[in-house]
Protein backbone atom coordinates (compact mmCIF):
# COMPACT_ATOMS: atom_id res chain seq x y z
CA UNK A 1 0.00 0.00 0.00
CA UNK A 2 2.67 2.25 1.04
CA UNK A 3 4.82 1.42 -1.96
CA UNK A 4 1.32 2.56 -4.28
CA UNK A 5 0.83 5.53 -2.53
CA UNK A 6 4.71 6.28 -3.76
CA UNK A 7 4.28 5.38 -7.05
CA UNK A 8 1.04 7.79 -7.12
CA UNK A 9 2.63 10.54 -5.74
CA UNK A 10 6.23 9.97 -7.72
CA UNK A 11 3.93 9.77 -11.02
CA UNK A 12 1.97 12.96 -9.75
CA UNK A 13 5.23 14.93 -9.22
CA UNK A 14 6.20 13.93 -13.08
CA UNK A 15 3.52 14.81 -14.22
CA UNK A 16 3.35 18.33 -12.47
CA UNK A 17 7.49 18.84 -13.62
CA UNK A 18 6.52 17.90 -16.98
CA UNK A 19 3.61 19.83 -17.54
CA UNK A 20 6.06 22.76 -15.80
CA UNK A 21 8.34 22.22 -18.23
CA UNK A 22 6.90 22.03 -21.50
CA UNK A 23 5.95 25.95 -21.18
CA UNK A 24 9.74 26.10 -21.29
CA UNK A 25 9.72 23.89 -24.43
CA UNK A 26 9.15 26.72 -26.77
CA UNK A 27 10.76 30.05 -27.51
CA UNK A 28 10.23 33.03 -29.26
CA UNK A 29 11.66 34.27 -32.41
CA UNK A 30 11.84 37.36 -34.09
CA UNK A 31 13.59 38.74 -37.17
CA UNK A 32 16.72 40.68 -36.16
CA UNK A 33 14.77 44.17 -37.48
CA UNK A 34 12.40 43.78 -34.51
CA UNK A 35 14.06 46.36 -32.09
CA UNK A 36 12.22 44.97 -28.84
CA UNK A 37 14.03 42.28 -27.21
CA UNK A 38 10.58 41.82 -24.96
CA UNK A 39 6.75 41.43 -25.77
CA UNK A 40 3.63 41.38 -23.07
CA UNK A 41 1.94 37.69 -22.97
CA UNK A 42 -1.02 40.38 -23.73
CA UNK A 43 0.78 42.01 -26.40
CA UNK A 44 1.60 37.96 -28.20
CA UNK A 45 -1.41 37.43 -27.40
CA UNK A 46 -2.98 39.73 -29.84
CA UNK A 47 -0.90 40.08 -32.72
CA UNK A 48 -1.80 36.34 -32.68
CA UNK A 49 -5.49 36.23 -32.86
CA UNK A 50 -5.26 39.48 -35.38
CA UNK A 51 -6.32 42.12 -32.89
CA UNK A 52 -2.87 43.71 -33.32
CA UNK A 53 -0.80 44.21 -35.99
CA UNK A 54 2.08 45.91 -34.47
CA UNK A 55 4.70 45.89 -31.64
CA UNK A 56 4.41 47.93 -28.51
CA UNK A 57 7.39 50.28 -30.38
CA UNK A 58 4.93 50.66 -33.36
CA UNK A 59 6.62 48.85 -35.65
CA UNK A 60 4.76 46.50 -38.45
CA UNK A 61 4.55 42.57 -36.85
CA UNK A 62 4.19 39.60 -38.87
CA UNK A 63 3.28 36.37 -37.15
CA UNK A 64 3.95 33.18 -38.63
CA UNK A 65 2.86 29.84 -37.02
CA UNK A 66 3.42 26.00 -37.39
CA UNK A 67 0.91 23.86 -39.24
CA UNK A 68 0.86 21.55 -36.30
CA UNK A 69 3.12 19.98 -33.63
CA UNK A 70 3.82 19.93 -30.03
CA UNK A 71 5.40 23.32 -29.62
CA UNK A 72 2.24 24.72 -32.08
CA UNK A 73 0.26 23.06 -29.02
CA UNK A 74 2.13 24.39 -26.52
CA UNK A 75 2.51 28.08 -27.80
CA UNK A 76 -1.49 28.27 -28.22
CA UNK A 77 -1.91 26.62 -25.07
CA UNK A 78 0.31 28.65 -22.98
CA UNK A 79 0.30 32.17 -24.98
CA UNK A 80 -3.16 32.59 -27.06
CA UNK A 81 -5.56 30.09 -24.70
CA UNK A 82 -6.49 28.44 -27.75
CA UNK A 83 -6.32 24.87 -28.82
CA UNK A 84 -5.27 24.41 -32.28
CA UNK A 85 -9.01 23.65 -33.77
CA UNK A 86 -10.31 26.98 -32.28
CA UNK A 87 -7.03 28.80 -33.10
CA UNK A 88 -8.00 27.69 -36.76
CA UNK A 89 -11.56 28.35 -36.84
CA UNK A 90 -11.04 32.20 -35.81
CA UNK A 91 -8.84 33.05 -38.50
CA UNK A 92 -10.96 31.46 -40.92
CA UNK A 93 -13.82 33.40 -39.65
CA UNK A 94 -11.44 35.87 -40.33
CA UNK A 95 -10.59 35.18 -43.69
CA UNK A 96 -14.15 34.41 -44.92
CA UNK A 97 -15.35 37.64 -43.62
CA UNK A 98 -12.94 39.44 -45.12
CA UNK A 99 -11.96 40.96 -41.83
CA UNK A 100 -7.94 39.61 -41.81
CA UNK A 101 -5.43 37.47 -43.54
CA UNK A 102 -4.23 34.12 -42.11
CA UNK A 103 -0.83 33.97 -40.98
CA UNK A 104 1.72 32.04 -42.74
CA UNK A 105 1.90 28.66 -41.76
CA UNK A 106 4.77 26.45 -41.83
CA UNK A 107 4.77 22.22 -41.64
CA UNK A 108 8.61 22.49 -39.74
CA UNK A 109 10.58 24.78 -37.12
CA UNK A 110 13.43 24.65 -39.88
CA UNK A 111 11.38 26.11 -42.66
CA UNK A 112 9.33 29.13 -39.96
CA UNK A 113 12.79 30.06 -38.47
CA UNK A 114 14.02 30.46 -42.27
CA UNK A 115 11.10 32.71 -43.29
CA UNK A 116 11.27 34.52 -39.63
CA UNK A 117 14.87 35.78 -40.44
CA UNK A 118 13.86 36.76 -43.88
CA UNK A 119 10.76 38.76 -43.48
CA UNK A 120 11.57 42.29 -41.56
CA UNK A 121 8.55 42.01 -38.79
CA UNK A 122 8.01 38.42 -38.49
CA UNK A 123 7.46 36.77 -35.01
CA UNK A 124 7.29 32.91 -34.65
CA UNK A 125 8.21 30.13 -32.04
CA UNK A 126 10.23 27.23 -32.32
CA UNK A 127 11.06 24.44 -29.90
CA UNK A 128 14.94 25.54 -29.83
CA UNK A 129 16.74 27.59 -32.47
CA UNK A 130 20.86 26.64 -32.91
CA UNK A 131 23.67 29.34 -33.22
CA UNK A 132 23.17 29.17 -37.10
CA UNK A 133 19.70 30.26 -36.82
CA UNK A 134 19.49 34.31 -38.11
CA UNK A 135 16.97 35.41 -35.52
CA UNK A 136 17.04 36.73 -32.44
CA UNK A 137 15.26 35.78 -29.41
CA UNK A 138 12.17 37.42 -27.56
CA UNK A 139 11.26 36.87 -23.86
CA UNK A 140 7.94 36.91 -22.78
CA UNK A 141 6.73 39.09 -19.49
CA UNK A 142 3.25 39.44 -17.73
CA UNK B 1 -46.17 33.20 -39.75
CA UNK B 2 -46.91 32.54 -42.90
CA UNK B 3 -47.42 35.04 -46.15
CA UNK B 4 -50.67 33.58 -48.51
CA UNK B 5 -50.89 34.43 -51.62
CA UNK B 6 -53.83 34.01 -53.90
CA UNK B 7 -55.58 30.60 -54.30
CA UNK B 8 -53.99 29.53 -50.25
CA UNK B 9 -56.73 27.05 -49.00
CA UNK B 10 -57.91 29.18 -46.07
CA UNK B 11 -59.36 26.30 -44.77
CA UNK B 12 -58.77 26.16 -40.53
CA UNK B 13 -54.85 25.55 -39.99
CA UNK B 14 -54.31 22.04 -38.30
CA UNK B 15 -51.96 24.78 -35.84
CA UNK B 16 -54.74 26.06 -34.68
CA UNK B 17 -54.51 30.06 -35.52
CA UNK B 18 -57.43 31.79 -36.99
CA UNK B 19 -58.14 31.92 -40.46
CA UNK B 20 -56.46 34.48 -42.10
CA UNK B 21 -58.24 37.57 -44.24
CA UNK B 22 -57.02 39.45 -46.79
CA UNK B 23 -54.57 41.78 -44.68
CA UNK B 24 -53.20 38.75 -42.57
CA UNK B 25 -52.90 36.98 -46.01
CA UNK B 26 -50.27 39.68 -47.03
CA UNK B 27 -48.46 39.79 -44.05
CA UNK B 28 -44.71 39.27 -43.03
CA UNK B 29 -43.57 39.35 -45.99
CA UNK B 30 -40.74 41.44 -45.34
CA UNK B 31 -39.30 38.83 -42.57
CA UNK B 32 -39.24 35.85 -41.50
CA UNK B 33 -41.54 33.53 -43.19
CA UNK B 34 -41.96 33.79 -46.84
CA UNK B 35 -45.22 32.77 -48.66
CA UNK B 36 -44.67 30.00 -50.65
CA UNK B 37 -43.45 30.52 -54.38
CA UNK B 38 -45.99 28.37 -57.17
CA UNK B 39 -44.51 25.14 -57.87
CA UNK B 40 -43.65 26.82 -61.19
CA UNK B 41 -41.29 28.76 -59.69
CA UNK B 42 -39.54 26.25 -57.70
CA UNK B 43 -36.00 25.52 -58.44
CA UNK B 44 -33.87 22.16 -58.37
CA UNK B 45 -36.91 19.89 -58.63
CA UNK B 46 -35.73 17.63 -56.08
CA UNK B 47 -32.71 16.88 -58.71
CA UNK B 48 -28.68 17.24 -57.21
CA UNK B 49 -27.58 20.47 -58.01
CA UNK B 50 -24.66 21.08 -60.31
CA UNK B 51 -22.81 22.82 -57.67
CA UNK B 52 -22.84 18.76 -56.63
CA UNK B 53 -20.12 17.94 -58.92
CA UNK B 54 -17.86 21.05 -58.34
CA UNK B 55 -18.10 19.71 -54.16
CA UNK B 56 -17.07 15.89 -55.56
CA UNK B 57 -14.61 17.44 -57.69
CA UNK B 58 -13.57 18.96 -54.40
CA UNK B 59 -13.58 16.52 -52.20
CA UNK B 60 -11.77 14.24 -54.83
CA UNK B 61 -8.85 16.64 -54.51
CA UNK B 62 -8.53 16.56 -50.66
CA UNK B 63 -8.60 12.77 -50.46
CA UNK B 64 -5.84 12.49 -52.93
CA UNK B 65 -3.45 15.76 -52.18
CA UNK B 66 -4.36 15.67 -48.33
CA UNK B 67 -1.03 17.87 -47.60
CA UNK B 68 -0.64 19.96 -50.61
CA UNK B 69 -4.12 21.15 -50.27
CA UNK B 70 -3.32 24.23 -48.20
CA UNK B 71 -4.03 28.39 -48.99
CA UNK B 72 -2.23 28.69 -52.26
CA UNK B 73 0.35 31.28 -52.26
CA UNK B 74 1.09 32.85 -55.42
CA UNK B 75 3.97 35.94 -54.29
CA UNK B 76 1.33 37.42 -52.33
CA UNK B 77 -2.09 36.33 -53.61
CA UNK B 78 -3.87 33.75 -51.18
CA UNK B 79 -6.88 32.01 -52.35
CA UNK B 80 -9.07 30.15 -49.83
CA UNK B 81 -12.35 28.44 -50.14
CA UNK B 82 -15.13 26.27 -48.79
CA UNK B 83 -17.88 23.56 -49.99
CA UNK B 84 -20.38 22.02 -47.91
CA UNK B 85 -23.32 19.94 -49.15
CA UNK B 86 -26.15 19.14 -46.39
CA UNK B 87 -29.34 16.80 -45.88
CA UNK B 88 -32.17 17.83 -43.93
CA UNK B 89 -34.84 15.60 -42.98
CA UNK B 90 -38.35 16.54 -40.82
CA UNK B 91 -40.29 14.34 -39.16
CA UNK B 92 -43.75 17.15 -39.76
CA UNK B 93 -43.99 19.86 -42.17
CA UNK B 94 -41.26 20.63 -44.98
CA UNK B 95 -38.71 23.26 -44.02
CA UNK B 96 -37.23 26.08 -45.22
CA UNK B 97 -38.92 25.63 -48.84
CA UNK B 98 -37.27 21.63 -48.97
CA UNK B 99 -39.22 18.80 -48.75
CA UNK B 100 -37.37 17.68 -45.99
CA UNK B 101 -40.33 15.20 -45.22
CA UNK B 102 -39.25 13.07 -47.57
CA UNK B 103 -35.28 13.88 -47.02
CA UNK B 104 -33.83 16.70 -48.84
CA UNK B 105 -30.32 17.37 -50.57
CA UNK B 106 -31.25 20.36 -51.52
CA UNK B 107 -28.78 22.84 -49.41
CA UNK B 108 -25.26 23.48 -51.16
CA UNK B 109 -22.81 25.90 -50.08
CA UNK B 110 -19.11 27.29 -51.97
CA UNK B 111 -17.16 30.28 -51.96
CA UNK B 112 -13.65 31.06 -53.25
CA UNK B 113 -11.84 33.99 -51.72
CA UNK B 114 -9.29 35.64 -53.34
CA UNK B 115 -6.77 38.50 -51.68
CA UNK B 116 -3.48 40.51 -51.37
CA UNK B 117 -1.79 42.51 -49.16
CA UNK B 118 -0.30 45.20 -51.50
CA UNK B 119 1.15 47.29 -48.17
CA UNK B 120 1.64 46.42 -44.68
CA UNK B 121 -1.54 48.10 -43.76
CA UNK B 122 -3.17 47.97 -47.03
CA UNK B 123 -5.12 44.99 -48.14
CA UNK B 124 -7.80 44.09 -50.81
CA UNK B 125 -9.68 41.22 -51.60
CA UNK B 126 -12.58 39.70 -53.26
CA UNK B 127 -15.27 36.68 -52.26
CA UNK B 128 -17.14 35.17 -54.49
CA UNK B 129 -20.16 32.84 -53.69
CA UNK B 130 -22.98 30.39 -54.65
CA UNK B 131 -25.73 28.58 -52.56
CA UNK B 132 -28.44 26.49 -53.00
CA UNK B 133 -30.93 26.22 -50.40
CA UNK B 134 -34.36 24.37 -51.18
CA UNK B 135 -36.01 26.97 -53.75
CA UNK B 136 -33.73 29.65 -52.50
CA UNK B 137 -30.57 30.39 -54.18
CA UNK B 138 -29.51 28.92 -57.10
CA UNK B 139 -26.32 28.87 -59.61
CA UNK B 140 -25.49 32.07 -60.26
CA UNK B 141 -22.34 33.31 -58.24
CA UNK B 142 -23.02 36.50 -56.30
CA UNK B 143 -19.81 38.73 -54.92
CA UNK B 144 -20.06 37.93 -51.27
CA UNK B 145 -17.95 40.65 -50.43
CA UNK B 146 -15.03 42.67 -52.53
CA UNK B 147 -13.22 45.30 -50.29
CA UNK B 148 -10.04 47.29 -49.37
CA UNK B 149 -8.95 47.80 -45.91
CA UNK B 150 -6.62 50.09 -45.04
CA UNK B 151 -5.68 49.90 -40.94
CA UNK B 152 -4.09 53.38 -40.42
CA UNK B 153 -2.84 51.55 -37.12
CA UNK B 154 -4.25 49.39 -33.93
CA UNK B 155 -7.31 51.80 -32.98
CA UNK B 156 -8.02 52.86 -36.00
CA UNK B 157 -9.08 51.31 -39.88
CA UNK B 158 -11.22 51.56 -42.65
CA UNK B 159 -12.89 49.13 -44.91
CA UNK B 160 -14.78 49.92 -48.24
CA UNK B 161 -16.45 48.11 -51.04
CA UNK B 162 -19.06 45.39 -50.00
CA UNK B 163 -18.08 44.65 -46.36
CA UNK B 164 -20.08 41.50 -44.03
CA UNK B 165 -22.18 43.43 -41.57
CA UNK B 166 -20.75 42.81 -38.03
CA UNK B 167 -24.22 42.43 -35.96
CA UNK B 168 -24.42 40.35 -32.87
CA UNK B 169 -22.29 37.47 -32.60
CA UNK B 170 -22.72 35.65 -36.04
CA UNK B 171 -24.23 37.99 -38.33
CA UNK B 172 -21.15 38.38 -40.48
CA UNK B 173 -20.18 34.43 -40.27
CA UNK B 174 -23.41 33.41 -40.38
CA UNK B 175 -23.00 31.97 -44.00
CA UNK B 176 -19.23 30.32 -42.96
CA UNK B 177 -20.12 26.91 -42.14
CA UNK B 178 -17.02 25.14 -41.72
CA UNK B 179 -15.97 27.69 -38.85
CA UNK B 180 -19.16 26.32 -36.59
CA UNK B 181 -20.26 23.20 -34.64
CA UNK B 182 -23.80 24.22 -35.72
CA UNK B 183 -25.55 23.12 -38.91
CA UNK B 184 -27.80 25.94 -38.61
CA UNK B 185 -27.26 28.85 -36.05
CA UNK B 186 -30.43 29.90 -34.36
CA UNK B 187 -33.04 31.06 -36.62
CA UNK B 188 -34.62 33.94 -34.37
CA UNK B 189 -31.52 35.95 -34.72
CA UNK B 190 -30.07 34.64 -38.32
CA UNK B 191 -32.85 33.22 -40.65
CA UNK B 192 -30.77 31.29 -42.88
CA UNK B 193 -33.93 31.83 -45.74
CA UNK B 194 -33.42 35.99 -45.36
CA UNK B 195 -29.94 36.32 -44.91
CA UNK B 196 -28.86 38.15 -48.16
CA UNK B 197 -30.60 41.14 -46.73
CA UNK B 198 -28.89 41.65 -43.45
CA UNK B 199 -25.45 39.52 -44.76
CA UNK B 200 -23.67 42.76 -46.13
CA UNK B 201 -23.61 46.40 -47.23
CA UNK B 202 -21.95 48.34 -49.83
CA UNK B 203 -20.26 51.31 -48.17
CA UNK B 204 -17.66 51.39 -45.85
CA UNK B 205 -16.80 50.96 -42.39
CA UNK B 206 -14.42 52.04 -39.68
CA UNK B 207 -13.15 49.59 -36.95
CA UNK B 208 -10.67 49.93 -34.16
CA UNK B 209 -9.51 48.33 -30.41
CA UNK B 210 -9.23 50.97 -28.03
CA UNK B 211 -6.92 49.48 -24.98
CA UNK B 212 -9.10 50.54 -21.62
CA UNK B 213 -5.60 49.66 -19.38
CA UNK B 214 -3.96 46.12 -17.86
CA UNK B 215 -7.18 45.57 -16.09
CA UNK B 216 -10.01 46.67 -18.11
CA UNK B 217 -9.07 44.71 -21.36
CA UNK B 218 -9.95 46.32 -24.93
CA UNK B 219 -13.00 47.71 -26.22
CA UNK B 220 -13.20 46.71 -29.92
CA UNK B 221 -15.78 49.05 -32.24
CA UNK B 222 -17.36 48.94 -35.73
CA UNK B 223 -19.21 51.53 -37.42
CA UNK B 224 -21.07 51.38 -40.70
CA UNK B 225 -22.78 53.00 -43.46
CA UNK B 226 -23.98 52.32 -46.83
CA UNK B 227 -26.86 50.20 -48.82
CA UNK B 228 -27.88 47.03 -47.89
CA UNK B 229 -30.01 45.39 -51.22
CA UNK B 230 -32.36 42.16 -51.09
CA UNK B 231 -30.71 39.43 -53.19
CA UNK B 232 -33.13 38.41 -56.15
CA UNK B 233 -32.82 35.22 -54.82
CA UNK B 234 -33.38 35.24 -51.47
CA UNK B 235 -36.85 34.28 -49.69
CA UNK B 236 -38.13 37.92 -49.33
CA UNK B 237 -38.09 38.37 -53.21
CA UNK B 238 -40.24 34.84 -53.26
CA UNK B 239 -42.36 35.95 -50.48
CA UNK B 240 -43.26 39.29 -52.98
CA UNK B 241 -43.66 37.32 -55.98
CA UNK B 242 -46.53 34.90 -55.04
CA UNK B 243 -48.60 37.93 -53.89
CA UNK B 244 -48.28 39.70 -57.25
CA UNK B 245 -45.52 41.60 -57.00
CA UNK B 246 -42.68 40.54 -59.45
CA UNK B 247 -39.36 42.47 -58.53
CA UNK B 248 -37.04 42.81 -61.62
CA UNK B 249 -34.73 44.78 -59.46
CA UNK B 250 -33.18 44.54 -56.29
CA UNK B 251 -35.02 46.00 -53.25
CA UNK B 252 -32.78 47.94 -51.10
CA UNK B 253 -31.89 50.63 -49.20
CA UNK B 254 -29.85 52.87 -46.74
CA UNK B 255 -28.34 50.68 -43.48
CA UNK B 256 -26.16 52.63 -41.36
CA UNK B 257 -24.83 51.03 -37.19
CA UNK B 258 -22.26 49.68 -35.37
CA UNK B 259 -21.05 46.69 -33.20
CA UNK B 260 -19.54 47.55 -29.59
CA UNK B 261 -17.49 44.64 -27.87
CA UNK B 262 -15.77 44.57 -24.67
CA UNK B 263 -13.11 41.86 -24.70
CA UNK B 264 -13.08 41.47 -21.02
CA UNK B 265 -10.06 41.30 -18.38
CA UNK B 266 -10.85 37.83 -18.13
CA UNK B 267 -9.13 35.54 -20.65
CA UNK B 268 -12.17 34.65 -23.41
CA UNK B 269 -15.19 36.73 -21.80
CA UNK B 270 -16.61 38.86 -24.18
CA UNK B 271 -19.83 41.05 -24.24
CA UNK B 272 -20.41 43.42 -26.63
CA UNK B 273 -23.94 45.09 -28.29
CA UNK B 274 -25.02 45.97 -31.97
CA UNK B 275 -27.68 48.36 -33.72
CA UNK B 276 -28.30 48.23 -36.68
CA UNK B 277 -31.14 50.95 -39.14
CA UNK B 278 -31.92 49.58 -41.98
CA UNK B 279 -34.83 50.83 -44.61
CA UNK B 280 -36.09 48.97 -47.29
CA UNK B 281 -38.15 50.16 -50.47
CA UNK B 282 -38.99 48.90 -53.42
CA UNK B 283 -41.26 49.31 -56.63
CA UNK B 284 -42.48 46.08 -58.99
CA UNK B 285 -45.13 46.70 -61.88
CA UNK B 286 -48.33 45.59 -59.65
CA UNK B 287 -47.01 47.60 -56.29
CA UNK B 288 -44.51 48.44 -53.77
CA UNK B 289 -43.14 48.06 -50.76
CA UNK B 290 -41.73 50.46 -47.82
CA UNK B 291 -39.86 49.62 -44.73
CA UNK B 292 -39.08 52.98 -42.94
CA UNK B 293 -35.44 52.87 -40.79
CA UNK B 294 -35.85 50.54 -38.79
CA UNK B 295 -33.68 49.78 -35.56
CA UNK B 296 -32.81 46.44 -34.76
CA UNK B 297 -30.86 46.46 -31.34
CA UNK B 298 -28.75 42.94 -30.20
CA UNK B 299 -27.00 42.33 -27.16
CA UNK B 300 -24.34 39.54 -26.46
CA UNK B 301 -22.17 37.66 -24.49
CA UNK B 302 -19.40 34.61 -25.05
CA UNK B 303 -16.79 32.91 -23.36
CA UNK B 304 -14.09 30.95 -24.82
CA UNK B 305 -11.41 28.82 -23.63
CA UNK B 306 -9.70 25.91 -24.81
CA UNK B 307 -12.20 23.21 -24.82
CA UNK B 308 -15.42 25.45 -23.56
CA UNK B 309 -17.64 27.95 -25.35
CA UNK B 310 -20.73 29.63 -24.04
CA UNK B 311 -22.62 31.93 -25.38
CA UNK B 312 -26.01 34.32 -25.01
CA UNK B 313 -27.91 36.62 -27.31
CA UNK B 314 -30.90 38.93 -27.51
CA UNK B 315 -31.92 40.52 -30.49
CA UNK B 316 -35.02 42.88 -31.28
CA UNK B 317 -36.18 42.98 -34.68
CA UNK B 318 -39.57 45.43 -35.25
CA UNK B 319 -41.16 45.84 -38.02
CA UNK B 320 -43.43 48.70 -39.40
CA UNK B 321 -43.98 47.88 -42.98
CA UNK B 322 -46.42 48.94 -45.84
CA UNK B 323 -47.08 46.59 -48.95
CA UNK B 324 -49.13 48.77 -51.47
CA UNK B 325 -50.30 45.79 -53.90
CA UNK B 326 -52.31 47.58 -56.89
CA UNK B 327 -54.68 50.21 -54.76
CA UNK B 328 -54.78 47.90 -51.76
CA UNK B 329 -52.73 49.02 -48.66
CA UNK B 330 -51.57 46.59 -46.57
CA UNK B 331 -49.80 47.61 -43.27
CA UNK B 332 -47.67 45.19 -41.37
CA UNK B 333 -46.66 45.43 -38.05
CA UNK B 334 -44.58 42.81 -35.93
CA UNK B 335 -42.44 42.36 -33.17
CA UNK B 336 -39.97 40.11 -33.24
CA UNK B 337 -38.19 38.94 -30.12
CA UNK B 338 -35.71 36.13 -30.20
CA UNK B 339 -32.76 34.94 -27.60
CA UNK B 340 -30.35 31.82 -27.66
CA UNK B 341 -28.28 29.99 -25.10
CA UNK B 342 -25.95 27.63 -26.28
CA UNK B 343 -22.88 25.85 -25.21
CA UNK B 344 -19.92 23.71 -26.69
CA UNK B 345 -17.07 20.98 -25.59
CA UNK B 346 -14.09 19.38 -27.49
CA UNK B 347 -14.14 16.32 -26.58
CA UNK B 348 -10.85 15.51 -28.43
CA UNK B 349 -8.91 17.05 -30.81
CA UNK B 350 -11.08 15.91 -34.05
CA UNK B 351 -14.88 15.72 -32.05
CA UNK B 352 -16.76 18.89 -30.73
CA UNK B 353 -20.19 18.46 -29.63
CA UNK B 354 -22.87 21.05 -28.27
CA UNK B 355 -26.49 22.06 -27.67
CA UNK B 356 -28.49 25.19 -28.00
CA UNK B 357 -32.15 26.79 -27.20
CA UNK B 358 -33.56 29.32 -29.23
CA UNK B 359 -36.62 31.24 -28.45
CA UNK B 360 -38.17 33.48 -31.04
CA UNK B 361 -42.05 35.14 -30.46
CA UNK B 362 -43.65 38.00 -32.53
CA UNK B 363 -44.81 39.92 -29.34
CA UNK B 364 -47.08 42.34 -31.60
CA UNK B 365 -49.51 38.88 -32.06
CA UNK B 366 -50.92 36.29 -29.97
CA UNK B 367 -47.27 34.35 -28.88
CA UNK B 368 -49.41 31.65 -27.66
CA UNK B 369 -50.11 30.83 -30.97
CA UNK B 370 -47.62 28.71 -32.73
CA UNK B 371 -47.80 30.40 -36.14
CA UNK B 372 -46.30 33.44 -33.73
CA UNK B 373 -43.19 31.40 -32.18
CA UNK B 374 -40.18 29.20 -32.65
CA UNK B 375 -38.75 27.63 -30.11
CA UNK B 376 -36.01 25.19 -30.84
CA UNK B 377 -33.60 22.63 -28.77
CA UNK B 378 -30.96 21.37 -30.59
CA UNK B 379 -27.99 19.14 -30.36
CA UNK B 380 -24.62 18.88 -32.39
CA UNK B 381 -21.84 16.98 -33.01
CA UNK B 382 -18.83 17.62 -35.37
CA UNK B 383 -16.00 15.64 -36.54
CA UNK B 384 -13.02 16.63 -38.09
CA UNK B 385 -11.08 14.16 -40.40
CA UNK B 386 -8.35 16.54 -41.15
CA UNK B 387 -7.61 20.29 -40.97
CA UNK B 388 -9.88 20.63 -44.30
CA UNK B 389 -12.34 18.20 -44.16
CA UNK B 390 -15.02 17.91 -41.73
CA UNK B 391 -18.99 16.36 -40.56
CA UNK B 392 -21.54 17.23 -38.71
CA UNK B 393 -24.59 15.84 -37.24
CA UNK B 394 -27.54 17.75 -35.34
CA UNK B 395 -30.99 17.39 -34.04
CA UNK B 396 -33.60 19.82 -34.21
CA UNK B 397 -36.61 19.46 -31.40
CA UNK B 398 -38.49 22.74 -32.98
CA UNK B 399 -42.04 23.82 -31.31
CA UNK B 400 -44.03 26.34 -33.82
CA UNK B 401 -44.26 27.46 -36.67
CA UNK B 402 -43.04 31.26 -36.72
CA UNK B 403 -39.73 30.71 -38.85
CA UNK B 404 -38.56 28.91 -41.83
CA UNK B 405 -42.03 27.49 -43.41
CA UNK B 406 -43.53 28.44 -46.49
CA UNK B 407 -47.68 26.96 -47.52
CA UNK B 408 -46.73 26.04 -50.85
CA UNK B 409 -43.92 23.23 -49.71
CA UNK B 410 -46.75 22.51 -47.02
CA UNK B 411 -49.96 22.66 -48.63
CA UNK B 412 -51.83 20.68 -45.89
CA UNK B 413 -51.05 23.41 -43.44
CA UNK B 414 -48.46 22.66 -40.61
CA UNK B 415 -48.36 20.93 -37.21
CA UNK B 416 -47.34 22.77 -34.68
CA UNK B 417 -43.81 20.58 -33.84
CA UNK B 418 -41.54 19.14 -36.00
CA UNK B 419 -38.44 17.32 -35.65
CA UNK B 420 -35.47 17.74 -37.74
CA UNK B 421 -32.32 15.65 -38.32
CA UNK B 422 -29.11 17.70 -40.74
CA UNK B 423 -26.27 16.52 -41.62
CA UNK B 424 -23.52 18.36 -43.22
CA UNK B 425 -19.78 17.68 -45.04
CA UNK B 426 -17.97 20.31 -45.90
CA UNK B 427 -14.31 20.99 -47.45
CA UNK B 428 -12.05 24.07 -46.46
CA UNK B 429 -8.77 25.67 -47.12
Amino acid sequence: MKKARCLVLLLLGSLGSWSAARAQDVVLVANKSVKISEITNADLRAIFIGTKTRFADGSHAVPVTLKGGPAHEVFLKHYVGENPEEFRSQWRKLVFTGQGAMPRAFGSESALIEYVADTPGALGYASRISSHDNVKLLAAVK
Amino acid sequence: MIVEGPGYDSDQPPDGSKPKDLTHRCKAVLHRKAPPIHSGQGRGGGSVPGCMYLFLFLFFLVCTCRESVCAQDLNGIVVHAYVSQGFLFSSNNNYLSMKSSDGSLQWTDAAVNISDSLADNLRVGIQLHMYQLGEFGGSNVQVDWALGDYRVNDNFGIRAGKVKTVWGLFNDSQDIDAVFLWILLPQGSYSIDHKSFYLAHIGGDVYGGLPLGKKAGTLHYVGYAGQATVDLNDGYIKQFANLGLIFTSSLGGKTYGGDLRWETPVQGLTIGSSADVQAVDGTAPTGSVHLPPTLTPSFYAQFSRRKVYLAGEYDRIPINATLTIESTVIPFVEDGRSWFAMGSYRLCKNVQVGSYYSHYVNKAADTTQPANHSKDFVVSGRYDFNPYFYAKIEGHFLHGTALGYYSDTNPNGLAPDSKMLSAKIGFTF
